[in-house]
């Protein structure tokens, strides 16, 4: 057999000198393997921004809905029905989501704007350690009440507001001496002014993180909050827009850092409070505040609206509704081992425990874009299929047109086996060059789309910095392809190559 | 001393091509040994076989019934690889139409059987000694397309002889070369028969190459009608 050193050069040598021959098979291949790339990074991105509005990676388990004569009798969901989920093998964890039962009301300044918006309805917390999307999130989002706190200090919360309407706590810049509590002195005595009148301000050691609470009147750890990047992108594409604000930047961390830092996402919430006219929900407990921060985006965040550690809600819940509220879950995030378990989870979920797993419009999501992505390799696919006739069409003629050097290399000691390889491997060599082209030539388009989006197209929720996302495989699968395509394209005229009889090609023209 | 093997060895070879009414009989029972350091030139009218008998000789054609020994090899039972491995090795061919590689040059068209040998030793330094022996030293790097009939002939000997063969087998070598050139490319080969022992059969129509050889081998319609030497070792000349 031929020694490889010399099968490549040999190889290499050959497709160097006809120039013709190589533009000419490999001109399909280029066309075939741009638009495979491209096809494949766009789905590639655009199922990823799919994913990441709609994760795919959990399902939630919820009690199909059912009332008698107004009343909800739905199935409860709570720590047994957690139990005996995770005792199902093909389940890697399981984590309850609790929805904030009562009204709540919001109030938090931003950009100078004094927002208003309704929190119960809106609000759900879960297990912090499901939140671990950066180092911050990780580092804030947790049950700070549970902690032995040192920072849990005694202060003199404002005055309750007679109209019992939230306060907005601390003053934000430029809205000065809002009463949200009386200061303390150098003593840890309140202050006053020269009137005698308190001054008010928080009164707590950390003001940028602590809140001065009206129940315990000691200082407590905000609330922290996280929201979902729909949230952000629905601020970005109706909500800034009708109210005038700026547009909040891809990267939040930067958009909130220009304007004070996390701690200029603070807002106040009155549970039990509402703006809704006509809500008639009976709450145990009269209104209070608490105060919340925002600390991060998450895709685990409820989609419309906020969520923060489940502690938090269990509390409110046990306290305004009773024990009841306080350990029925809302649905509980099952994280299977695989995915393909999730047919048989779902029937064992249905016939067992009588429940089901939520639409998941992720899941119809990947199933269209699924389907789009085979449609879309399929033509590009079929484009190199053409191009490895083409191949097939050129070697033939070129197998034809160097009988005689094919001939004489049997003659000089080539086997039928080296002959086929010398075949081949010229396919290959095409194949592989024209891949790297049709590669390139994808990335350039895919530029030149990018380009053209950022500058052309309007601003739109989710719309992507880029169009496409060339993942390691895509690139190599493009490669593969390309040699593939060529080597099956050049598999029949090496075989004729091969088993032409030296003798024949020798003498023949 | 027991006796040499011969170096070729044909028993009843036949071959046809095409098939039904177009089928062609080329070879019809052709029987004879050719010994170590024996120059055979065969000879016969176009169409008499003797190209086709060079070819299955070299392995580059098989035929259809038959024995072929070929330096001691059975060729028709040998491998693929078996043969290649023998032309790459022992078997040097000259072509009439010389059949060199135009987007070589001269030395890479020389050295093109090492492609496919196992770990050649000194490449170059062999391909420049044959190129010395046929008297082109300083054409090395030229390219086919630059050469006359005689060298390019004078190449393709240097090319055959580069595995250091111990058969060459010659079509027409001549054919294509004036009476010149051609007396030149004759007395290379006797000398080469002479000094070095190897075993050339030469397939001609060139009467000088007849008056040099040792024995002459007449063929007519597919089967050997004449030997001017002694007679064949064994089996017979042709069908009875």
């Amino acid at each position: 057999m031929m020694p490889v050193g010399n099968l490549a050069r040999m190889v290499v040598g050959n497709t160097l000198r006809s120039r013709r021959h190589f533009v000419l098979s490999a001109f399909g291949i280029v066309i075939g393997i741009a638009t495979f790339v491209l096809f494949l990074a766009s789905t590639e991105q655009v199922g990823a921004v799919l994913e990441k509005i709609f994760p795919l990676d959990q399902v939630q388990v919820v009690a199909p809905r059912a009332s008698l004569l107004g009343k909800d009798i739905s199935k409860k969901l709570d720590d047994g029905i957690v139990k005996t989920i995770l005792t199902r093998k093909e389940v890697a964890s399981a984590l309850p989501r609790m929805n904030l039962t009562f009204p709540a009301f919001g109030r938090g300044d931003f950009e100078g704007n004094d927002l208003k918006f309704e929190v119960g309805g809106f609000a759900d917390g879960i297990d912090p350690s499901f939140v671990r999307d950066d180092e911050r999130v990780q580092a804030q989002f947790k049950d700070w009440d549970s902690m032995n706190d040192p920072k849990r200090v005694a202060c003199v919360p404002p005055p309750a507001s007679p109209t019992q309407e939230v306060i907005q706590s601390p003053p934000a810049p430029g809205i000065a001496n809002r009463p949200v509590g009386i200061a303390l002195g150098p003593d840890g005595q309140p202050t006053f002014d020269k009137d005698g009148e308190p001054i008010y301000g928080n009164p707590c050691p950390d003001p940028d993180e602590y809140y001065c609470d009206s129940i315990d009147n000691r200082c407590h750890h905000r609330v922290p909050v996280v929201m979902s990047p729909t949230m952000i992108e629905l601020y970005n594409g109706q909500f800034a827009k009708s109210h005038g604000l700026p547009i909040a930047d891809t990267d939040f961390v930067k958009f909130v850092t220009m304007r004070g830092g996390l701690s200029a996402m603070r807002f106040s919430i009155g549970l039990g409070l509402t703006t809704i006219a006509g809500s008639n929900t009976s709450i145990q407990h009269r209104p209070r505040r608490v105060e919340a921060v925002l600390v991060g985006i998450s895709a685990k965040a409820m989609p419309i609206g906020m969520t923060m550690p489940i502690q938090y809600i269990e509390r409110w819940n046990r306290e305004f509704q009773g024990e009841e509220a306080a350990t029925t879950y809302s649905s509980i995030i099952v994280t299977l081992k695989d995915k393909t378990q999730l047919a048989v989870f779902a029937q064992w979920l249905q016939e067992k425990l009588d429940l089901r797993l939520e639409d998941s419009l992720g899941q119809k999501f990947a199933t269209v874009m699924f389907v789009i992505r085979l449609v879309l390799v399929l033509i590009s696919l079929i484009i190199i299929a053409i191009s490895a006739i083409n191949i097939a069409h050129n070697f033939f003629m070129q197998v034809t047109e160097r009988r005689r050097e094919l001939g004489l290399l049997r003659a000089v000691g080539a086997t039928q086996h080296d002959v086929r390889m010398v075949v081949l491997g010229e396919a290959a060599l095409i194949g592989l060059i024209g891949g790297l082209l049709g590669v390139g030539i994808g990335v350039l388009l895919a530029l030149g789309v990018d380009y053209a989006s950022a500058h052309y197209l309007p601003r739109f929720p989710y719309k992507p910095a880029t169009w496409f996302h060339f993942k390691w495989w895509i690139w190599m699968g493009g490669l593969a392809c390309a040699a593939g395509f060529a080597v099956l394209g050049g598999y029949l005229p090496a075989r004729k190559a091969s088993t032409m009889e030296p003798a024949q090609a020798l003498t023949q023209n | 001393m027991a006796p040499q093997a011969p170096v070729i060895r044909l028993r009843d070879v036949t071959k046809s091509y095409g098939v039904g009414a177009a089928k062609t009989q080329v070879l019809r029972g052709v029987s004879f040994d050719v010994d170590k350091g024996e120059l055979i030139a065969l000879v016969g009218q176009s169409g008499s076989g003797k190209s086709t008998l060079l070819n299955i000789i070299g392995g580059l054609d098989q035929p259809d019934a038959g024995e072929v020994e070929v330096l001691g090899v059975d060729t028709l039972a040998a491998t693929d690889k078996k043969r290649a491995q023998i032309r790459n090795h022992s078997i040097g061919f000259v072509f009439q139409a010389f059949n060199l590689l135009d987007h070589l040059n001269v030395l890479q068209n020389v050295t093109l059987p090492s492609a496919f040998a196992r770990d050649p030793k000194d490449v170059d330094g062999r391909g420049r000694e044959a190129l010395r022996r046929v008297g082109l030293s300083d054409f090395a790097n030229r390219r086919p397309g630059e050469l006359s009939g005689g060298q390019k002939q004078r190449v393709a000997i240097a090319r055959a002889l580069f595995g250091q063969p111990t058969l060459l087998l010659c079509d027409e070598p001549t054919g294509n070369l004036d009476s010149e050139t051609g007396r030149e490319v004759i007395d290379f080969f006797r000398e080469l028969n002479a000094k070095d022992g190897v075993t050339l059969l030469i397939v001609t129509h060139e009467r000088r190459i007849s008056s040099v050889a040792k024995r002459v081998i007449a063929m007519k319609d597919g089967m050997i009608v004449e030997t001017t030497d002694e007679a064949l070792a064994a089996g017979s000349a042709g069908p009875a």
